[in-house]
């Protein structure tokens, strides 16, 4: 079970570009990261944990930053020591920087394990391995370093003395003495490396015993690290923790916002706005004039409600959702010309295949425009017989669309709010804009929010008033505005 | 032996200067890096490196030596021919930065101090301390970023060390300049066994490394901008203080004479150009009409790759070069053999090239294999 997006769709939605905001410090919580966990309907219980561990560590940071901060130094240091276990496990010489490698990280791992409050916030069990640490510090000075030491075998150490004497006197030697020095240190040198091996071998038997405590400590603190990250994000958004539902009561997500439109609009000086939905069983239609913001509506409730099942907190005020056992997102203009197929052609598929999964498990659809390139007759039929689908089905779909949907049992509508008509005289008496520019101050007149609404409401429309502000000829708005006026009379 | 090394602690013969002499000749006081660099293959680089390390260790100084090299070095044969190269012999106590697959080639005893997460060809490189004598074989980082990183790391064990890495003078080295604040150029017979020409070479070498430094203040300006945006390869201060500052972010300056033209418009009084400074892009770029009149700064004169003709034509178009981080060339030393191992006339050679420069010319000799 998962998220369906391709490619395209994934950057519409921003998911990727979202994510990498997260920043965890060390291989391990890269990897989680990266793995993408969704969770599903039956791991409601693993997500709520999750859940409650971000909220814990979010009251850390905001009372003692400091243990947090410790944590992240000692997580940046850390490194993918998964190949180095490997080898232990399966006898292989390590060399001295694995042995360093596995040094510093139980170091890491013991210095972790102290920060008992951050711990216990994340949720995250750590075993002390103090008789591994003494191991790999044989003289118990703490230092940081490793080499094979002269501690590990007295032997070592007597090949090492015999060494050091002789590089003695090569200092003031020459000639034959010389040579037959530096033979005798080439001999020395070998059996120097005999010897080391031979401790190399001893020390990985020895840390064999506590590969799986090790293996356990780096998960601990790939968790401890991902945890840590989702609520340093959780903060820079002000994000709060969802509330999950059981599988039969609606989606509700109240002021969210979407964190890439939001950075955009606020570097431009522009307003953004919150949006607040109820997603029940069966499907919710949002209808708007042109540049209403349904996409960004729509992109928004699924963000939210996909980092959800992420195990992230959602950008918005509140939210309370089921756990669905799939999420789609469609934006209806996957065709791919490079391969020759229609765009029709690809929609229908994607419309096949999220209905097939919506019959079979409770899935989340979310559809932009569907049919926007479809004759509107015809279009406006498959639009009316998917809500209807979808009314029966357990699953919920959220389609924003320019057709006409008859309202009946199982069908929600919400519109967006559109042009405030009150700017639109001061708008039009200006004169000289960037086109950009007119466009943007056009964007400002809009409201963008959501409001549920019955169904029977009048059709939004702005197009031609729209057109009509961007400076199109005159008596060609003129004609349109007949036309459109002729069309809703025959209606 | 075919490189500058030899079987025998050999006593100092005609034209050699004793060992004990090159610190006092070398001037390194008060410096914190220098980079060796050789004229060619087989200038006896690594056997200055190797004179370097043993009079440090007599000289009792308390800073200690840190090690590295642009490339790999102290590998017993040459790879390119396979002929025996000197190796390097470090002492107790004495810091290195190099690949991980280098360390099994080392026989001194190397306490493992912390690993700098910069991958070479050769594996990560990893910083340690020699606890014994013994010889080492060093490689480094190309980047000049991950060379300063190295830099750092040692300096994390011991800020007062000297940090000494065994260059490259190549258009193939990628580590850009600025790195070090001194160099020893070693000069072989390799390039030359006739003393004038040798002489010729290296005064051109000699006259491109030691480049004036820029004006102070542009030379911050330029700092300040380098650090603020590690990409930019071109850097355009106009003559008047108030101008604007024109730059471009280029992958490297090959091939982007048209795009260094483009800022000429300006007409800046000095052009920064950050990379190797080739005759082929200064040819290119001598047929601009705006190239001329102008100081032309690059990071250090190890960047510079002209030709004598070439650096000719500039001097006629008005353009002076600086460099960003001056270097002082602490000092030259001669190996008068070929890699073939004809030994050239050492004495000739000396004189020809004490006469180009008032830097002191020597010749250590080989050191001890």
């Amino acid at each position: 079970m998962t998220i369906y997006l391709n490619d395209a769709e994934a950057k519409l939605v921003g998911l990727d570009e979202i994510i990498a905001q997260c920043h965890c410090r060390c291989p391990q919580g890269n990897h989680l990261k990266a793995y993408r966990h969704f969770y599903d309907p039956t791991e409601k219980g693993e997500l709520q944990e999750e859940l409650d561990a971000i909220a814990a560590l979010i009251a850390l940071l905001n009372t003692t930053p400091g243990a947090a901060i410790d944590a992240q130094r000692l997580l940046s240091q850390l490194r993918e020591l998964r190949g180095t276990f490997h080898g232990v496990e399966n006898e292989r010489l390590l060399d001295d920087t694995e042995f360093f490698e596995l040094k510093k990280g139980i170091a890491i791992f013991n210095q972790l394990a102290d920060l008992k409050e951050l711990t216990r916030a994340a949720n995250v069990r750590l075993a002390v391995l103090d008789e591994a640490e003494r191991l790999l510090d044989p003289t118990g000075t703490g230092a940081q370093g490793f080499y094979i030491y002269t501690a590990y075998s007295a032997k070592l150490g007597q090949i090492r003395k015999n060494k050091r004497e002789l590089e003695g006197r090569l200092e003031s030697s020459s000639g034959t003495a010389r040579q037959e020095l530096l033979k005798n240190r080439n001999l020395i040198n070998a059996e120097e490396d005999e010897e080391e091996e031979h401790v190399r071998r001893e020390l990985g038997i020895r840390l064999l015993h506590w590969i799986p405590q090790l293996r356990a400590n780096l998960e601990a603190c790939g968790w401890l690290d991902f945890r840590l990250a989702r609520a340093e994000l959780a903060l820079k958004w002000q994000a709060q923790k969802p509330k999950l539902l059981s599988a039969d009561e609606p989606a509700e997500i109240a002021d969210a916002w979407h964190p890439l439109v939001k950075a955009a609009l606020q570097k431009s000086g522009a307003d953004f706005t919150l949006h607040s939905i109820r997603l029940e069983k069966g499907a919710t239609i949002i209808t708007g004039a042109n540049m209403g913001g349904k996409s960004v509506a729509l992109q928004t409730c699924f963000l939210t409600l996909a980092l959800t099942q992420l195990a992230y907190f959602p950008p918005c005020r509140a939210l309370k959702t089921p756990l669905y056992d799939f999420l789609s997102f469609s934006a209806g203009e996957s065709g791919d010309f490079k391969l020759g197929l229609s765009s029709f052609g690809m929609e229908a598929l994607q419309i096949r295949d999220d209905f097939h999964r919506s019959q079979l498990k409770r899935g989340l659809v979310v559809m932009d425009e569907p049919c926007r390139g479809t004759n509107p007759s015809e279009a406006t039929a498959i639009i009316q017989a998917l809500c209807q689908a979808y009314a029966l089905s357990q699953s919920s779909l959220l389609m924003a669309t320019h057709y006409k949907v008859v309202p009946e049992q199982g069908l929600r509508f919400y519109r967006i709010k559109g042009i405030r008509q009150a700017g639109l005289e001061s708008l039009r008496s200006v004169s000289g804009l960037k086109d950009t520019e007119l466009i943007r101050q056009i964007q400002q007149l809009m409201d963008f929010h959501l409001e549920e609404v019955d169904g029977s409401h009048p059709h939004p429309s702005a197009a031609i008033q729209i057109a009509a502000l961007l400076g199109m000829d005159i008596e060609l708005i003129q004609a349109m505005q007949k036309l459109w006026q002729e069309e809703k009379w025959q209606k | 032996m075919r490189a500058y090394v030899t079987n025998e602690a050999e006593q100092p013969e005609g034209g050699l200067t004793s060992e004990s002499r090159f610190l006092e000749l070398a001037h390194f006081e008060g410096l914190r890096s220098l980079a060796l660099v050789g004229l060619s293959k087989n200038a006896g680089k690594t056997t200055c490196l190797n004179h370097l390390i043993r009079t440090w260790e007599k000289s009792g100084i308390s800073r200690p030596l840190a090690l590295t090299s642009i490339g790999r070095d102290g590998e017993e044969e040459d790879v390119v021919n396979g002929q025996p190269k000197p190796r390097i012999f470090v002492h107790s106590g004495t810091y290195l930065a190099t690949a991980r697959s280098s360390l099994s080639r080392c026989d001194a005893l190397l306490n493992i101090l912390a690993l700098s997460g910069i991958r070479t060809n050769f594996g990560e490189v990893v910083i340690c301390k020699a606890l014994s004598d013994g010889y080492v074989e060093l490689a480094g980082p190309s980047q000049a970023a991950d060379l300063l990183a190295c830099e750092n790391l040692l300096r994390e064990q011991d800020p007062d060390l000297f940090f000494v890495v065994d260059g490259a003078l190549s258009r193939r080295a990628q580590a850009g300049g600025g790195l070090t604040q001194a160099l020893v150029l070693a000069v072989g017979a390799e390039t030359s066994a006739n003393p004038e020409e040798l002489a010729e070479v290296t005064a051109h070498a000699l006259s491109l490394l030691n480049i004036p430094a820029l004006d102070a203040i542009i030379a911050m300006r330029i700092q300040d901008l380098l650090k603020n945006q590690p990409g930019l390869r071109v850097v355009a201060l106009p003559q008047a203080n108030e101008a604007a500052v024109q730059t471009l972010a280029l992958p490297s300056l090959v091939g982007q004479a048209k795009a260094i033209a483009g800022v000429l418009e300006g007409n800046p009084g000095t052009l920064m150009l950050r990379g190797a400074l080739t005759d082929t892009l200064c040819k290119s770029l001598l047929a601009e009409k705006r190239f001329r009149n102008f100081t032309l700064a690059v990071e250090d004169g190890t960047r510079l790759f002209i030709s004598p003709g070439i650096l000719r034509k500039l001097n006629h178009q008005g353009i002076q070069l600086a460099a960003l981080y001056p270097l002082s060339i602490q000092m030259v030393c001669l190996n008068p053999f070929k890699s073939d191992g004809t030994p050239a006339d050492r004495a000739a050679l000396l004189n020809a090239l004490r006469h180009i420069t008032a830097i002191p010319v020597e010749d250590f000799g080989p050191t001890p294999l």
